[in-house]
């Protein structure tokens, strides 16, 4: 044992001495890493310089990513977006329908479903009650269903709408309406996109849009839904993988060791140095800069993904377990990276999409998906709220849509895709505490309160963060694009 | 997208309907069209739909205009009031949007004198017809024009001039008191002309033959060269697949794989060819619709294929059908027009002099396709088909009589297993089974005619399990059915279009909303450019748009075509907004210019006509296009975008091209062309993001080398590589793109394994091919990269590195074996002897042990810092 100590001490002092000797060589070269303060005066330079968000463009010529003034004082800094892909069924979990219970088996009346266009059901359908119950929680008297009773403890922390709409009812499309505000799959950029574009991020060594993702299978639509569209790709979501390596390319070639990779970066910067003196392309001293952040990434996300020093505590209050690929995890990772300066993190969970087929209904399955986000969810609403993040920081829960009050024809109980009303919630960074907004008709078909487009969703999130939706554009094409399309207004109601 | 706008207005109204009922009955006097009906259109409508403007395609001054309609069909139904959509828009009723958008709306009694009126017949006065429609088309802005030619300018710095273009630019120049630069050095020139021509690295023999050939035309002997070679077709044609949306997967949620790698080898065929530019365009809309199509013309219409395809469960396929359509109307209109028609979608154009009857003229034209696949079997596939077919013939004629005859038989076997059944039951030994097959026994104990319908059928499908004549033929068959579907899987097929024999009705989408038909339209072109030449009376069709686009009136495809050509050359196009030459676009740099290239293009430059290859080698033998491109600070303040071209630009090279540049640098280029896509290798974890795994069998052999255009691609899921570089997404029309310069291309270029193993490579190069001493390899390493010699300061700070790289490895020699690997299945950068680990197996284990060369592993390290620099990877 002892031995074994010795020689790891003696190797680990011998690289120790290598490592200092090659310092000393690229020192007389005039290459030591700590040299390397031209780009990053020329990245401040370049913070320093840029505008606010309306006229973001030229200053960005060193660091695309450089944090820019919103149009106004923002409430919210930052944002996660938990999106619950495959659309919950708000007529389970958040939108009570005693009415649709004493309805239930019955043909749903024509007056609702005349014109109107379903994935799945054809012809006349049946109303389906709620097999599950409902209870009232916090102050607010906030009604959740019963698979839901860790939301229930924030309630008072939350603003529920239960008066969401949407366009389209395909989830391809639908994922891809809230996240670019258009269904179609035609390179529009999505929300981190356009919010990094128009106030960049924090993060100096991280992305400042971030991607994370757990459940069986990755969300339809890949990576049209955080894709950079017409914007350029610095601006596009990039995806984290689990693991230690949670970014493509982040670990050193096999056997190349940190010594050699700072070496390598030294080397690089060097030479371009020397051919930006020579062609005075200002390309490259971006370049340079993009180098040093790959670099600094290369530490600081390993850095990120290891949760072995958050507390007993903080991992038993999220359910995590480090090393497992889990909501609850990603949840973890979303608040340490939004820590570290991150503009927009999206942690998308599959799959919600219970139309009643034996994996897929809202019996067992429908427990067991909550069970996998509602203690995670809750936790980092109350974890953000310890450590005084969440005044500042925007917490979404959403899917892409809702589900029918009618069932479907199959084996279990199960619901359709539903556009005209469905339900989300959000915390923190400027909405109220406690409130419900919106109201649905008896049988939860129809919104008839308070309204909430999908557009004026992104409307809000965007004013949130001190951004104006109508301003927020982008010369495309010859027209000016916006993430709300040619719509969208703020919801004022649900504003802190 | 249906306007929800509209429906909640529509809400906001309702109460005022019931004062509608409410209101006075109108007088009993019938209601006289100009007395009373007029003064109401006039006052709250005809300012939008009259002859000022013809909102939505509708005029209301006139009865005969009403009855006419507009977009979404005829404004009123005599004799109906509440099935006028003009009563509806003003009373909010229906699903248009209500009427009049702003101002006071009608009163109850204003809407019942209209409604009144349309009741009683919607009588009015012989009228003259409206004033024609397409009258609002004509626009005077500068993209419609005739492309003019005008004798190019004069210009003071004569000696300058290599060709007509320098003339153009240069006399901007002066005029701004500019000089241009100067002619860049002799092995940046070759190695530009590579990159643009090419799109890969010249070696450096070929860089010397230039470099040191010093006969006059030199240099137009190299470009003459290059546009000969076949890589030529690969690089142009790659700039054409983004334009035409290339890929090999379907798009949306499910993407599965398809197969249209045909049509991409048509267009590098095509232009290697150098296919005249029309006939490129018309075999690409409408090949299958020329007279004796050829198989090769049917594949180019692969272009309208490169649609997506939703497969999701539960969408509405006529929805996606639309949808394709649309997006070949868009992607027609920019690629070959460099116009926004797909704005007039929902509306007429905002801008420009489209309106939205004549982007569903368009869609008229485009909608009539079928969707088959072409096959291209093989002389040996094709003789086995029908030899399996055959064999099916028979086994389903021997099945049909084991059919007929099956009520005999089935008698006959009855009585066999009702004795073997007597003799079980009598020898008592499994009282089990026949418990099981008590009703079967029952069922054959019942005498024929008094069996029940359950009885028959029940002994009609034990038969059929039990007959060993119709289970051996059944086998037979699905055997041959197997066989025929392997055989198909191997056919190599393309996906094309075939227009309809009978084309469909199309029609106006109302606010875009395909489920809601406006006015039926037939296919029409563009007002604002030259018609169409059709036979009198004929009705226009797709090859007739085809025919449009490519005539030599329509000033748009050319200006549209050289303007992209240009861009690719230096940077931005001369008409910055490459696709959109609208009223919102960007004004030409050099309009006269942009004619020039557009009228040398339609007439041919030497001999042929619309030759692509004549317009690059005009280009790129300018003296505009062999200007240094080295920063000009005394040009920054007069022209700080180099609008004016004071000296080339610096390009970063696209993704494709930076893969290519790497292959042959290290000598690791496969430069087969053509074939179905491959799989390099790429790094673990890219399916955790999406809806399926994706089909990637890492490639071994050449395969694993070959350019970048070939890498297969996947919509959800595209290399990595390829996006972190800007590669378009393939799901619209590109037609430019973004440069974008980030830390996850410097991760990309250092750490991905396919880069890796380029550096690896390229260091096997130097250390075999050159002399021993470090200096002269040194340069040979940066030959091969950069195409010149290093600077005293560039080899000493790489002479500095590789000394320290040495001392390392020497030092450390132990270090790969003792490292983990981050990924299991990354080939080790280091270890191994010899070329051949280059071509390491995917896993590379197996070599991690085996004994390192210092002097290697220093080269590869030098090796993968030249591969990493800004220069490597940009055209100079």
């Amino acid at each position: 044992m002892n031995e074994q100590l010795q020689s790891l001490l003696r190797r680990a002092d011998r690289n120790v001495t290598l490592a200092q000797t090659r310092r000393q060589l690229f020192a007389d070269a005039g290459l030591s890493l700590g040299s390397i303060a031209l780009a990053s005066m020329l990245a401040r330079e370049g913070q320093a310089a840029t505008g606010t968000a309306a006229e973001s463009q030229p200053a960005a010529a060193v660091n695309p990513l450089a944090a820019k003034a919103p149009h106004f004082a923002p409430k919210a800094k930052r944002v996660i977006f938990m999106f619950m892909a495959g659309g919950p069924s708000q007529l389970e979990l958040f939108d009570h329908k005693p009415k649709l219970n004493e309805l239930d088996g019955q043909v749903v009346p024509q007056e609702f479903t005349k014109g109107k266009r379903f994935a799945f059901i054809k012809g006349t359908a049946k109303l389906v009650g709620t097999r599950r119950t409902f209870t009232k929680y916090g102050q607010c008297g906030m009604e959740l269903g019963e698979t839901l009773p860790h939301l229930g403890e924030i309630a008072d922390d939350i603003t529920l709408i239960k008066s969401m709409k949407t366009d389209v009812f395909n989830h391809g499309p639908a994922k891809l309406f809230v996240n670019t505000g258009s269904p179609q799959f035609s390179g529009r950029p999505s929300m981190g996109s356009w919010i990094t574009y128009g106030i960049g991020s924090e993060s100096q060594d991280l992305p400042g849009f971030v991607v994370l993702q757990s459940g069986p299978r990755g969300p339809r639509g890949g990576s049209s839904l955080w894709a950079s569209g017409f914007l350029p790709t610095s601006y596009q979501g990039v995806p984290f993988l689990s693991g230690p390596e949670p970014i493509l390319n982040l670990s050193n070639p096999p056997g190349v060791d940190q010594a050699r990779q700072g070496d390598f970066f030294a080397a690089v910067r060097a030479m371009n140095g020397q051919h930006l003196e020579a062609v005075g392309d200002p390309e490259i001293a971006t370049r340079i800069a993009a180098y040093e952040m790959a670099y600094r990434m290369q530490s600081s996300a390993p850095e990120l993904m290891d949760l072995s020093d958050e507390s007993e505590a903080t991992l038993a209050m999220y359910g995590a377990t480090p090393g497992k690929t889990s909501f609850a995890n990603n949840c973890v990772l979303a608040r340490r990276l939004i820590e570290r300066g991150t503009r927009f993190v999206q942690l998308y969970h599959t799959d919600w999409d219970h139309h009643g087929n034996k994996d897929t209904h809202l019996g067992e399955p429908l427990t067991k998906i909550c069970g996998e986000i509602d203690q995670p969810a809750a936790a980092l609403v109350k974890d953000l709220k310890q450590r005084g993040l969440l005044k500042d920081t925007l917490v979404v829960w959403s899917g892409e849509f809702g589900r029918t009050p009618m069932g479907e024809p199959r084996e279990l109980v199960g619901r359709d895709h539903h556009i005209d009303a469905y339900s989300l919630w959000m915390a923190g960074g400027g909405v109220k505490s406690g409130y419900i907004h919106g109201k649905t008709d008896e049988i939860g078909y129809n919104t008839v309160e308070d309204t909430v487009h999908v557009h004026d969703l992104q409307a809000t999130i965007l004013h949130l963060l001190g951004l104006d939706h109508l301003k927020l554009t982008h010369k495309f094409q010859g027209r000016n694009f916006r993430l709300t399309d040619v719509h969208g207004h703020v919801v004022d109601k649900i504003l802190a | 997208m249906p306007c929800r706008r509209s429906l909640l207005a529509l809400v906001a109204v309702f109460g005022s309907l019931s004062s509608l009922e409410a209101a006075p009955p109108a007088t009993a006097a019938p209601v006289d069209f100009v007395r009373d009906v007029q003064p109401i259109l006039t006052q709250h409508c005809v300012k939008c739909h009259g002859p000022a403007k013809e909102e939505s395609g509708l005029r209301v001054d006139s009865a005969a205009a009403m009855l006419t309609g507009g977009y979404s069909g005829a404004a009123i139904v005599p004799g109906k009031s509440a099935e006028s959509i003009l009563i509806q828009v003003v009373t909010g009723k229906g699903d248009l949007s209500p009427m009049p958008p702003k101002g006071p709306k009608l009163s109850a009694a204003e809407v019942a004198v209209l409604a009144k009126w349309i009741d009683s017949g919607a009588a009015a006065p012989k009228e003259a017809p409206p004033v024609a429609r397409t009258a609002t088309n004509a626009s005077s802005h500068w993209a419609y024009q005739p492309v003019k030619v005008a004798a190019p300018p004069t210009v003071r710095n004569e000696a300058w001039v290599r060709n007509p273009i320098d003339r153009y630019i240069l006399a901007k120049l002066e005029a701004a008191g500019l000089a241009p630069s100067p002619e860049a050095e002799k092995p940046v020139l070759v190695r530009r002309l590579y990159l643009d021509l090419l799109g890969l690295l010249p070696s450096p023999a070929e860089v010397d033959a230039y470099v040191y050939d010093n006969a006059p035309g030199a240099y137009e002997r190299l470009v003459d060269r290059l546009l000969a070679s076949p890589h030529y077709g690969e690089r142009w044609g790659r700039h054409w697949l983004d334009a035409a949306r290339y890929a090999d997967s379907n798009g949306y949620t499910i993407d599965s794989g398809r197969s249209i790698w045909k049509y991409r080898d048509w267009v590098i065929d095509a232009l290697n060819a150098d296919k005249p530019f029309d006939q490129f365009s018309i075999e690409q809309i409408a090949g299958d619709m020329l007279p004796d199509a050829t198989q090769d013309q049917k594949i180019a219409t692969g272009f309208h294929r490169n649609t997506l395809v939703n497969e999701e469960g539960g969408t509405d396929k006529e929805q996606f059908r639309v949808e394709a359509v649309v997006d070949r109307v868009s992607t027609v209109s920019t690629v070959w027009l460099g116009l926004t028609v797909a704005c007039a979608r929902c509306h007429d154009h905002k801008y420009d002099a489209i309106s939205q009857r004549e982007f569903y003229q368009l869609f008229a034209l485009l909608n009539n396709c079928e969707e088959p696949t072409l096959a291209f079997p093989t002389a040996h596939q094709s003789k086995e088909e029908p030899a399996l077919l055959a064999e099916v013939t028979q086994v389903k004629k021997r099945l049909a009589e084991v059919e007929k005859n099956s009520p005999g038989r089935q008698i006959g076997w009855e009585k066999i297993v009702r004795e073997e059944l007597r003799k079980l039951e009598k020898s008592g030994d499994a009282p089990e089974t026949l418990d099981v097959l008590a009703d079967f026994i029952a069922a054959l104990d019942a005498p024929e005619d008094k069996r029940t319908e359950a009885q028959k059928t029940l002994l009609a499908e034990k038969f059929r399990k039990n007959d060993v004549e119709r289970v051996n033929l059944d086998g037979q068959l699905a055997e041959l059915n197997a066989k025929l579907k392997k055989l198909k899987l191997k056919i190599t097929t393309t996906l094309v279009v075939k227009e309809m024999a009978k084309p469909r009705e199309s029609y106006i989408h109302v606010r875009g909303d395909f489920l809601r038909k406006g006015a039926a339209v037939e296919g029409g072109m563009l007002a604002a450019l030259p018609p169409p030449r059709l036979a009198d009376g004929a009705r226009a069709t797709r090859l007739d748009l085809a025919r449009w686009l490519v005539s030599p009136e329509n000033p748009l495809t050319p200006r549209v075509t050289m303007n992209r050509v240009w861009q690719q050359y230096f940077g931005t196009g001369l008409v910055g907004t490459e696709n959109d030459f609208g009223t919102q676009g960007d004004a030409p740099t050099h309009p006269d210019l942009l004619d020039y290239l557009a009228a040398t293009f339609v007439k041919g430059a030497g001999k042929t006509p619309w030759s692509l290859k004549a317009m690059h080698r005009q280009i790129v033998t300018s003296a505009t296009y062999r200007q240094s491109s080295h920063a000009r600070p005394d040009a920054a303040a007069k022209d700080p975008y180099n609008k004016l071209l004071a000296r080339q630009s610096r390009i970063r090279l696209e993704a494709e091209t930076i893969r290519d540049a790497g292959l042959t640098a290290s000598g690791l280029l496969a430069r087969e062309i053509g074939g179905p896509g491959v799989y390099p290798p790429q790094p673990e974890g890219i399916y955790a993001f999406t809806q399926q795994r994706k089909f990637w069998p890492v490639a071994e052999g050449d395969d694993r080398y070959r350019r970048g255009l070939y890498t297969y691609f996947w919509r959800s899921s595209p290399y990595p590589f390829l996006m972190t570089f800007d590669a378009p997404d393939a799901n619209a029309a590109c037609t430019r793109r973004i440069r974008s310069n980030t830390p996850l291309q410097a991760l990309t270029l250092a750490n991905d394994r396919a880069f890796v193993e380029m550096a690896e490579a390229l260091a096997v190069r130097v250390l075999k091919e050159t002399a021993s001493n470090d200096t002269d390899r040194l340069a040979a390493a940066f030959r091969l990269c950069l195409a010149r010699e290093p600077q005293a300061q560039e080899l000493a700070t790489l002479t500095q590195f590789l000394k320290s790289q040495r001392i390392a490895a020497k030092n450390e020699p132990i270090a790969a074996a003792s490292r983990p690997s981050p990924t299991k299945s990354s080939p080790s950068l280091l270890a191994g002897e010899g070329g051949s680990t280059a071509k390491a197996d995917e896993t590379g284990e197996g070599s991690i042990s085996a004994p390192i060369d210092p002097d290697r592993i220093a080269w590869t390290a030098v090796a993968r810092v030249l591969l990493n620099l800004d220069e490597f990877i940009t055209r100079e």
